[in-house]
Parts: C-alpha cells; structure tokens; sequence
C-alpha cells in the first residue's frame, strides 16, 4: 500500500434490485488525478459515490487513510443538485459558512467572479458545473470526487472545468473524476481506472497503461482495453456452457449491463 | 458560536430563505385566513367574544391546521435528498441531527407565520369587534378574556409543530414526491382520526370511560382537543376542569414532535445502510 494514499476501495460490490452494478473492486487513489472512465452503465458514478459516502456497498470496504481536515472529502455529483431560487454567491455562502471558507474567493478560482449574483436556474449548464466544482473544493478537501464535470459542455468550457479540477490535484490532493472526454484524460490525468461491466478492466498510472497496451493516447486505451474486456467476457460464457450443468457459477455469470442504474 | 450551533444555524437560514422564497405559502396563509374568517362568519360566535369563535373554530382547526403544517412539511427532508443535494451536504462537518434540526426549526418558524398570523389575525378581528350577548355569556358562564385566545393560539401551534415534525418524517422516509404526498395524507388522515377511533374502538371493546381523559391525550388531535376544553373553554364552562391531563397532553404533542424528529434523523442517518443490508439479504436469497 503506498505511503501517501488518500482513500482506498477494497472489494467493493454494489446490487440494485439484486443486479449487480459493481463487483469486486479494489482501487487505490493517490494525490494526483484519477480519471475513472468506462462506458455508459458501467458503474463509474456509483463507484464514486462509494467513494464518498453516498452510497452504502453491499460487500467490501471504503477506507480514508489521507483524507483528513474538518472537510476530508469534496463531492461534485453528475447531476448538479444546487437550489434553483438562490443565486451562485448565496449558494456557495450556505457551504462556506460550514468549513469557515471565502466564497467570493471560491468563485473567483473558477471564474465566476462576475456571476455571484446570477440565479442558479439562470446560469448555463457550464457555469453550473463550475459553480459545483467551486463548491466540491470549499474547505481545501483532500480527496476530490467529481462525476462528469465536463459533461454536456462546449470545448472550452470542458477544458476550463477540468483545468479547475486538476488545479487542486497538488501535492496532498487526490482528485478523481469521471468522464467520457478522453482527450482531457490525455491532457490531466495522472492515473486511470477503466470500468467494463462493473468491475476494474484496467488501472494504473496513465503511462504505465498506454505502454503496456501499446496505446497513442487515452482513446486507443480505452477501446484496447473495452476489446478485451468483452473477448474475455465471450470466453468465460463460453467456458460456462463447455462446462455443462445449468451456467448458474458465478464465476461464468455475465455481468448485467443495466442502463441509468449507475446514475442512481 | 459553537460548530454544532453553526451547523444547525446554517442549515436554518437556507431553510428559511428557501421557505420565504416560496410563494405557495404565502398563500396558504392567506387561504388559511380566509377560510377561518369564512367558519367564523358562518358560526356568529366571533362576533360574541374569544370562547365562542375558539368554539366555532376548534372542530375545523383539528383538520387545518394538520393540513397546513403537512403541506409545509412533506417535502421538507426529501427536496435535498431527492435532487442529490444531500449527498453534497454530507460531505460537510454537519452531522445528520443537525441538518434535522435546522431544517425543522426553519419549517416550524414558517408554521408560525403561515398558521399563527392568520390565526392571530382573526383574534385581532374578534377583539376588535365582538359585542356583548347577553344569551352567550350566560351560556359561558360569563369568562371571556383575550388570554384565551392567547392560549388556544399556543395549543394550535404545538399542534402544527407537532405535524410539521411528523411530516418531515414522512420526508424523510419518502423516495420520491409522490410517495411523499402519499405518505403525508396517509398520516394526515392517521392523526386527525386515528386517534378518536381508536379510542372509540376501545371504548366498544369495554374499556371504561375513566379512562378517556389519560388516553384521548395519547393522539395529538386528542391532546390538543384536551387542552383546549381544558384551559380554554372548561375556563367558562366547567372551573373544575378534569378533561385531560395537562402534563400528558402537553407532553404527548411534544412527544410527537420528537418523535418525527428522531425518526426523520434515524431515517437520513441509517438509511442507506439499511438499503444495503436489504440488498445483501436478497443477494442471499437470490444466490
């Protein structure tokens, strides 16, 4: 186990309704940034909600060996959850007055200086997700969750929102972020963690992944990684049904794909 | 100010904001004003003095007054649980108690306002214009005192407080709002006439009447039903009272409001573990 590790997932499982989103993962997060990738329904948001907290596993265990200080974790969710009546500025207030934190200077991190007094219905779907970052980093958390922080945003709002992220990732920091925008895993991420079907496909330093796949960027590694994952799903179903019997082993079970369950 | 004070204090302001900011309530309040104005005008006793409008008004108050604090309250916990909000705010040092309360004492501050203004309103108005009739005061033994009112106003809002709390169990409880608006008139109907029928129901079976007094204090309707007969009134009835017990109809509204709020910081506090555990007992049986 590495020295400075700031939170650790240990063979953690999650059901729905009895389906099964996560099974069997072990991670580890380092300061630094993780990104956390994998296909839609592929467990990524419930694994960071294990992550945080927010969600119970139904086997294994979540620990925080580095995460200290009155605020350890920061938490950005996919879905932006802020109240609509309040503005940016009174948003931020209400969680800044709890960790003792600036929320002027908040805004100002992610370059909402100007819009402190806009509405949260009024604001854009990028600003949004600034304001939520801004929020995540309120009280100098060490471990930073955020579940899609670029999603559905223009170019350069995708960089200016992962920029902000990955500006938190220093030295005692772990930052771990779930996206499909492979080229801003290519441009900030230290490490990555590939999620097939519910379980780790691929984890490691980014370098170490690319290398040992023989990938250009993010993008090739993802989809040598996917391409394997299904291979060896194919296989192990196979190996199933050579095996007779009724294929109920666990161990030749498919993982069920069940679409919007990891948006939970 | 201490972290646990800030912690509830913080939450209460949001609350607060959120509730003020909310124009449905401002017209529940007026809606609620109009409909007491309207039974007082129907029952003629606001124009004779305090004890007859709080007659006129006991019966109605009973069931608006539940509704009112379960309209300001079902939604009160589920609304950052529902959006994910929540999950954000856990990341906090605020621990689960004190968003609770925070909350709480913010819906019970709008419950005054929304329930205790138009209820004051009227007795201004009764104040104001109520006249002597002699075939009333007779009839009231001739006890007629804004104190009343004053009194009844109290148990009305220990009565909402006492729903508000319950609510917020409700939503706490509730996974959606339609669950929630379920939930909340599935209690409302529990509580305004759980209570009498059950009593009924016992007193069919053979329980003696003596017993009435302590058990009709047990439901919060009853309790509050109590205190008005006894501290308002039996005040121009009957001096010697006798109706309920003051301390157990007293305590059982507290009660009830302690009671919502327990379940609905239980509910926030355990949930998601017990949400695990059922799924590792149908995992269990599933395998």
């Amino acid at each position: 186990m590495p020295d400075d590790l700031v939170a650790s997932l240990s063979e953690v499982a999650r059901t729905y309704g009895g389906v099964r989103v996560l099974d069997d993962v072990s991670l580890a997060f380092e300061p630094g940034v993780t990104a956390v990738i994998g296909p839609n329904g592929s467990g990524k948001s419930t694994l960071l909600r294990m992550l945080v907290g927010a969600t119970e596993p139904t086997a294994g265990e979540v620990r925080y060996p580095g995460a200290t200080g009155p605020k350890p974790i920061g938490y950005l969710p996919q879905r932006i959850p802020f109240r609509d009546g309040f503005t940016a500025r009174e948003t931020l207030a209400f969680y800044a007055r709890l960790v003792d934190d600036d929320p002027d200077a908040a805004l100002e991190r992610v370059g909402l200086g100007d819009a402190g007094g806009r509405r949260v219905d009024a604001l854009s779907g990028g600003m949004r997700r600034l304001l939520g970052i801004a929020q995540a980093v309120l009280g100098d958390p060490s471990l930073v969750v955020l579940d899609e922080p670029a999603s559905g945003l223009d170019p350069g709002m995708r960089e200016r929102a992962f920029r902000a992220a990955a500006r938190r990732a220093d030295g005692d920091t772990a930052v771990v972020v779930s996206s499909h925008a492979l080229d801003l895993v290519d441009a900030h991420a230290d490490r990555v963690a590939i999620l097939g079907q519910g379980r780790v496909a691929a984890a490691g330093p980014l370098d170490r992944l690319l290398e040992e796949h023989g990938a250009a960027d993010a993008s090739e590694l993802y989809r040598a990684v996917m391409e394997d994952t299904e291979a060896q799903a194919v296989d192990e179903a196979d190996a199933g049904d050579a095996a007779g019997g009724d294929g109920e082993s666990d161990d030749a079970e498919p993982d069920v794909h069940v679409t919007g369950v990891s948006d939970r | 100010m201490s972290g646990r004070l800030s912690g509830v204090a913080t939450v209460f302001r949001r609350e607060l904001a959120t509730v003020v900011r909310t124009p449905g309530y401002g017209v529940l309040a007026v809606g609620l004003l109009v409909a007491l104005g309207g039974l007082l005008a129907a029952g003629g006793g606001g124009a004779t003095g305090f004890v007859p409008a709080v007659v006129d008004l006991l019966l109605p108050t009973e069931a608006l007054v539940p509704l009112v604090a379960v309209v300001l309250g079902y939604r009160a916990l589920l609304t950052d649980a529902a959006s994910g909000e929540l999950a954000v705010i856990r990341t906090y040092p605020v621990r689960v108690g004190e968003y609770v309360t925070g909350v709480l004492l913010a819906r019970t501050v709008a419950l005054v306002a929304v329930v205790g203004v138009p209820y004051a309103a009227i007795g201004v108005v009764v104040w104001l214009t109520a006249a002597p009739d002699t075939g009333i005061f007779a009839t009231h033994a001739g006890v007629d005192s804004p104190l009343l009112y004053v009194r009844f106003l109290a148990f009305v809002l220990l009565l909402g407080a006492a729903y508000v709390s319950l609510a917020a169990a409700v939503s706490a409880l509730a996974a959606s709002r339609r669950s929630a608006i379920a939930l909340g008139s599935l209690a409302l109907v529990a509580g305004v006439l759980g209570g009498d029928l059950v009593l009924l129901r016992s007193l069919a079976a053979g329980a003696s009447p003596t017993t009435v007094p302590s058990a009709i204090a047990l439901a919060p309707n009853g309790a509050f039903r109590g205190l008005v007969f006894e501290h308002v009134i039996g005040v121009a009835f009957a001096p010697e009272g006798g109706f309920v017990s003051t301390v157990r109809a007293v305590g059982s509204l507290v009660g009830w409001t302690l009671l919502g709020a327990v379940v609905a910081g239980a509910t926030l506090a355990w949930g998601r573990r017990v949400d695990a555990a059922i799924e590792r007992v149908r995992r269990e049986i599933g395998s």
